[in-house]
């Protein structure tokens, strides 16, 4: 008996005495949850729920989905069966096969389902992230409030931290955190010489005051803004002109300490704010290509969310229905890119007509030049019996155009065509009768006659077809519209006489033998003809050379005129609408229902609600950024998703009381970096404090070592050396040799992404970047090794340096460094050098090279 | 998730890995036909196309991104080639006669009909820019087995459209990105960027290196040792010896002419040559893209497929022979792919100027795979009548994804990388091992 029953539940029947709820429960229930809920309750895909029998049985839009006792008759199973390769669920895997053996059974068996689920779940917003910001006191204790949360983890972790770092690493520190650039030798020499306890305060103050502290910490939010200076195309970007006006904007609004809640405002609707002065801001939308994108990157920059995964189905981990998704698309789906020029009305306009009727003049002698083209061909269709005889007795006559006899002669000197035309001709042999070369080549005549007027015929319906020149003028009526075309060898016949060359993709030709265009052509026209040309062209090249420069612009958002809510699309396919999602914020993150956007798109109450004070996650998420570039890591480490699968704070209380913080300080970063610099735990030493915490989540010591990112690491490279250009804001230029700004300001490419700057870690701009990726490979270290870069500003080192060696080689560990060097190395050097002034860019080659350049202790 | 601690330390990509199994493959050559091949003039015969020439589509069209016409047959002639009798268009003479060393799978399918998600779907695993590719996953799970060269090096003249993100590590070290090579150039030092110093000889490099040594190991000294900065020190040494090899190895005046001659003097002759050698030095995954943005798109006359195909053919049969005169057949895994087919019918449209092409095709395009355990000789899948949808045994990028693995050791189901909160798979949710073409 015992042996029995383990057959039939293996075979997926429930074994004698088997309670059918339990039976349910324990193998049914689990394999909808696992495989079904996510797509059929609430989002009800194809409207259909798997979550009660009601529901179940009824099916969605394709019908019932069981019927209970037939199990071969139910829709659901014909489904997880994978029968039709059309209809297979779940889409993705089949289900194992004991499963689905399981929901034969359940539904032969009556397809029970009790009424009443299971416990409902925990509400979502008791996730830590999505509560409140607690107001948080620091604990009792000496030194700054961050400090004394840290140091009640350590003690109660048993750790005790390090000691202060030395001050000339602090200075280093600190100087490539807030400005990307190291410190000059004369900086670090004043900081030492000042011993008073304000010392370090007063360093923070003069970087915070730095403009180049915007620049450095502009970079860090664009990474998290996808910022590129083009929008990726096939082959090369498409060019935003003007996205630098938008860096440069965020470079000017952090150097200002704009508010926080501010600067995010601005970068979702300036334009709905008073003034313009922050219109450039929205640079952050108009960067992206899409409403999805803009959504995405939005939520996820700004409140650490991956509302993006919401857009085919109900989140899987965090409470975002899908519903949300299109909620938030419809406000992005009611705005629309525009443009917001600088210049005054009559210049735009002035652009606008210019380039409008240079456009106009140039199709114009496109179309005159084309007649005429298309009349010289047939000329010459009409002689081609007399150009055919004179290949034939291989004679020059004067009467016939030289270079058509020319190209008649090279066309016919190869018999394989890729039609059979021709064929008449080469089968001619050489003692045919000049009677029967004529007939032929009077034939061969009527038929290039005959092919150009069905050629012109079926040009002429497509003409039709496609609208007229109007039509002609509408892309996507010419990719839709299918047209007439020659039979393919007809084509080739046609296109070998008289075809204009032609490229595409996929094929190449070079031009038919009566083919004449521009300059060749122009020997063929009557002399009033060409002299019309030539004045049409005149004018033309007059009206394109008088086109006025593009005028700069800031790329902006603006609402449609018709604000509307937009359905949800089920799957993520558009083609299949559920129901309409009201213009509104994440329901997550609103006190009981979420009131609609009532004012145009809704950008405006999104951009109040992002920024609002009582929105859990924007103090938060904005704190751990800072916390994350000046520690090396955030109090949470995926500060891009604060959400189920995101990390946990490290330190929950201390995130708050830098939240709250943040908006006590009216949202000023400025004064969030001095709280966090101004701490013991900021100024500590990076050296190892035993085995207790490997990955220094209590940062019982400095929390660096890392090689710099590609920007400061450049910018040192050329602030060393003596050479960097320092002019802060402005148009980009791609890395080329000659380029001595600083990294920020090199073309960021979707579709090519700077070699150099790939391969040092710069975060592909395709997509949201949370934090660099640091590496340390081969390609990194053949730069330094044979770049012509490097060598370069090796060279511009070593003639920076003046004086003996033992001065010089002192000078650069100075610069370099920010310390003098140690007998040990100044032997090394001296040894090297070998007193050979020619051996010195070697040498400072060297010194750019070593892992300690490109480190901050 | 491979070897904990992947990331931090960033040269952990430059040591074999452990599979996850025993493998079949220790190298993939992935040729990458882009543009989008047509499956009916190559590699699925479809007589019934030939026999309704002319005629509409029976049945239901499903969406396409432009309009079509009429059915069209093939140019081409198809004929049954090998022990295997697997028919294959005559503008593959070279392949066709070695058919039975090829798994032809002609049930792929792909979800979008738009060039750039295709090859992005096809190289990582995922429409949108952003995610590793294949051969990044590849280095990532197994290491390198040539310390001295990339991992993962990706071959094209110029770019194919998507660009470099189609060899993108994505969220994955960067350490595992593909190499880019500009096949369409000759000499080394143009192939591999700074492989060579302009003005240092080999000595004063060494003079230099050996500085560089002692001053990073008096500073590793003072700062008790990260291991990023061990790593660095680690680099340096691969650098150095790179650039003794690397000319070496993209030196392709070392082959001679009649080898030159028999791949095709061409960008992807030239391709291939160049991946069998770097295969023959231990690179774990090298990609050949046929060239500069998307040649295969043939909209406008379906007879350019000839040209193509002259060139493809003489490349891909070279690679073969070579693969399997040096013992190496068996561990390469040879893929032969493109991002979709083409559509059976015409395409004629307005911006168009010969009409006599076919449209991409989503739902139906051929991949080719041969050697690493492949069983050769095998016709997996099928089309409808007309060649115009995969309806039996339907192969998604993922299947093949998750094939390509496999053959390497690796479960694609247990390959993730945790980022952003999330374990990441180059297969997404899906995948399944294509066992009947297993050898």
């Amino acid at each position: 008996m015992r042996v029995c029953i383990l057959v039939l539940v293996a075979m997926g029947i429930p074994a004698f005495g088997q309670d059918p709820l339990a039976f349910f429960e324990s193998r049914v229930r689990p394999v909808l949850v696992k495989n079904c809920y996510a797509c059929h309750t609430k989002s009800e895909m194809g409207g259909f729920r798997v979550d009660s029998r009601e529901r179940i049985l009824k099916g969605g839009k394709s019908g019932a989905a069981v019927v209970p006792g037939a199990a071969a008759e139910s829709l659901l199973l014909e489904l997880v069966e994978h029968r039709n390769p059309e209809r297979k669920m779940p889409p993705q895997a089949k289900l194992k096969d004991a499963e689905i053996a399981d929901l034969r059974t359940w539904i032969a068996t009556g397809a029970v389902f009790p009424e009443t689920g299971p416990a409902p779940k925990l509400d979502p917003k008791s996730f830590w992230s999505f509560q409140p910001v607690k107001a948080v006191a620091a604990p009792e204790g000496t030194g700054a409030p961050i400090d004394r949360f840290l140091t009640e983890r350590m003690k109660a972790a048993g750790l005790t931290p390090t000691g202060p770092a030395d001050r000339r690493t602090l200075l280093r520190r600190v100087t490539f955190d807030l400005t990307g650039l190291p410190p000059t030798p004369d900086e670090t020499a004043a900081f030492l010489a000042d011993r008073t306890p304000e010392a370090f305060a007063k360093v923070v103050e003069r970087l915070l005051a730095s403009p180049h502290y915007g620049e450095r910490w502009a970079r860090h939010w664009l990474d998290a803004a996808r910022y590129s200076d083009g929008q990726q195309g096939a082959r090369d970007d498409d060019p935003y002109p003007n996205a630098w006006r938008y860096r440069d904007w965020v470079v000017q609004a952090l150097n200002r300490d704009l508010p926080y809640d501010t600067f995010l405002k601005a970068q979702i609707a300036a334009d709905l704010m008073p003034g313009q002065e922050h219109l450039p801001a929205l640079g952050f939308q108009t960067i992206g290509e899409t409403d999805n994108d803009r959504l995405d990157v939005t939520t996820r920059a700004m409140l650490g969310l991956t509302v993006g995964c919401a857009q085919c189905h109900d989140h899987k981990f965090d409470p975002i229905p899908t519903k949300d998704y299109y909620s938030l698309l419809g406000v992005f789906k009611s705005s629309a890119v525009s443009e917001h020029p600088l210049v005054g009305p009559e210049i735009v306009k002035a652009y606008k007509d210019g380039k409008a009727a240079s456009d106009e003049k140039q199709a114009e002698v496109k179309r005159f030049l084309e007649r005429q083209t298309a009349l010289v061909v047939d000329v010459f269709a009409a002689q081609t019996a007399e150009y055919l005889m004179a290949v034939w007795k291989q004679e020059t006559p004067a009467e016939l155009d030289a270079e058509v006899l020319g190209r008649w002669k090279a066309f016919l000197k190869d018999s394989k065509k890729e039609h059979p035309f021709f064929a008449p001709w080469f089968a001619l042999q050489a003692t045919a009768s000049e009677a029967e070369v004529r007939r032929t080549v009077q034939e061969l005549q009527k038929a290039i006659e005959a092919v150009i007027a069905e050629k012109k015929a079926v040009d002429d319906r497509n003409y039709v077809k496609l609208g007229g020149i109007e039509g002609l003028k509408d892309v996507s009526r010419q990719v839709n519209t299918l047209v007439d075309a020659l039979p393919i060898e007809r084509f080739y016949f046609w296109r070998d006489v008289a075809s204009t060359p032609f490229k595409s993709e996929d094929i190449k030709f070079d031009g038919g033998v009566y083919y004449f265009t521009a300059k060749a052509l122009d020997r063929l026209l009557e002399p009033r003809v060409l002299r019309y040309a030539n004045g049409l062209r005149a004018e033309a090249e007059a009206l394109k050379k008088a086109i006025p420069a593009l005028y700069p612009y800031w790329h902006i958002l603006k609402d449609s005129d018709k604000p509307k809510n937009i359905p949800v699309a089920i799957r993520g396919d558009a083609e299949n609408p559920g129901e309409e999602a009201p213009r509104r914020f994440l329901s997550v993150l609103c006190d009981g229902e979420a009131p609609a956007f009532t004012q145009g798109s809704g950008r405006m109450e999104l951009a109040n609600e992002i920024a609002d004070a009582k929105n859990p996650l924007t103090a938060r998420v904005a704190v751990n950024r800072l916390w994350q570039h000046h520690f090396g890591q955030g109090l949470v480490r995926s500060p891009g998703n604060f959400g189920q699968l995101g990390d946990r704070p490290t330190h929950p209380e201390l995130l708050d009381y830098l939240a709250g913080r943040l908006v006590a300080s009216g949202w000023s970063l400025k004064a969030m970096h001095r709280e966090i610099l101004l701490t013991e735990a900021y100024q500590r030493s990076s050296a190892a404090v035993g085995e207790k915490d490997p990955d220094n989540l209590l940062l019982a010591r400095a929390n660096v070592g890392e090689r710099l990112d590609v920007e400061a690491l450049r910018d040192a490279v050329l602030a060393v050396a003596g050479t960097l250009d320092r002019t802060v804001g402005g148009a980009p230029a791609v890395l080329d040799g000659k380029h001595r700004r600083r990294t920020l300001y090199v073309t960021v490419s979707r579709s090519k992404p700077d070699r150099t700057l790939a391969t040092f870690d710069f975060p592909d701009p395709n997509a949201a970047s949370d934090a660099r990726m640091v590496t340390v490979g081969p390609m990194q270290r053949l730069f330094f090794m044979n770049a012509p870069f490097v060598a370069e500003q090796a060279k511009a080192l070593a003639e920076r340096l003046t004086g003996t060696d033992v001065a010089r080689i002192g000078a650069a560990y100075e610069l370099l460094y920010a310390r003098p060097a140690t007998p040990e190395e100044v032997k090394l050097g001296l040894a090297f050098l070998q007193g050979e002034a020619a051996r010195w860019p070697q040498y400072a080659q060297v010194l750019l090279s070593a892992a300690e350049f490109s480190t901050i202790q | 998730m491979l070897g904990g601690g992947f990331g931090a330390v960033g040269l952990a990509g430059t040591v074999e890995q452990t599979p996850h199994f025993a493998a079949k493959a220790k190298h993939v050559i992935f040729l990458f036909l882009n543009g989008g091949v047509s499956q009916v003039d190559t590699f699925d015969p479809k007589p019934e196309l030939t026999r309704q020439h002319g005629k509409p589509l029976p049945g239901k069209k499903l969406p396409t991104d432009s309009a079509t016409g009429n059915l069209m047959k093939s140019p081409f002639a198809f004929k049954k080639c090998g022990q295997s009798g697997i028919e294959v268009a005559d503008i593959f003479p070279r392949v066709g006669a070695m058919i039975d060393d090829f798994a032809v799978i002609r049930s792929c399918y792909a979800d979008n009909g738009n060039h750039g998600p295709s090859l992005m779907l096809m190289n990582t695993g995922h429409q949108l820019a952003g995610r590793p590719s294949m051969g990044s996953w590849i280095s990532y799970g197994l290491g390198t087995l040539n310390k001295n060269l990339p991992g993962f090096i990706a071959l094209c003249p110029g770019y194919p459209v998507m660009g470099p993100r189609l060899w993108s590590s994505g969220f994955l070290p960067n350490l595992h990105q593909g190499t880019y090579v500009p096949n369409n150039e000759r000499t080394p030092e143009k192939l591999v960027q700074n492989i060579r110093n302009a003005s240092l000889t080999i000595d004063e490099q060494q003079r230099q290196l050996g500085l560089l040594d002692r001053l990073n190991q008096l500073y590793l000294g003072r700062s008790e040792g990260r291991p990023q900065l061990a790593a660095g020190v680690e680099a340096m040494e691969v650098a150095f010896r790179m650039q003794m090899e690397a000319p070496e190895a993209f030196d392709l005046a070392k082959e001679t002419p009649a080898t030159h001659e028999r791949y095709g003097d061409d960008d992807f002759g030239r391709g291939c040559l160049l991946a069998r050698r770097l295969v023959e030095r231990g690179v774990r995954m090298v990609q050949v893209y046929f060239g500069n943005s998307q040649p295969w798109d043939s909209h406008e006359d379906i007879n350019s497929h000839r040209g193509l195909s002259r060139i493809a053919d003489a490349a891909i049969a070279s690679l073969v022979e070579d693969l399997k005169a040096r013992g190496l057949f068996e561990s390469t895994l040879l893929v032969v792919g493109t991002e979709f087919g083409r559509t059976p019918m015409i395409q004629s449209a307005g911006q168009l100027r010969i009409n006599q092409g076919r449209d991409h095709n989503v739902h139906a395009y051929t991949t080719l795979m041969a050697g690493g355990g492949i069983k050769g000789g095998i016709a997996y899948g099928a089309t409808d009548d007309f060649g115009y949808r995969a309806v039996e045994k339907r192969v998604h990028p993922h299947d093949l994804h998750a094939t390509v693995l496999h053959q390497l050791g690796l479960d694609h189901t247990r390959l993730t990388y945790r980022y952003s909160g999330r374990d990441f798979r180059l297969t997404d949710v899906a995948g399944t091992v294509l066992k009947d073409i297993l050898a």
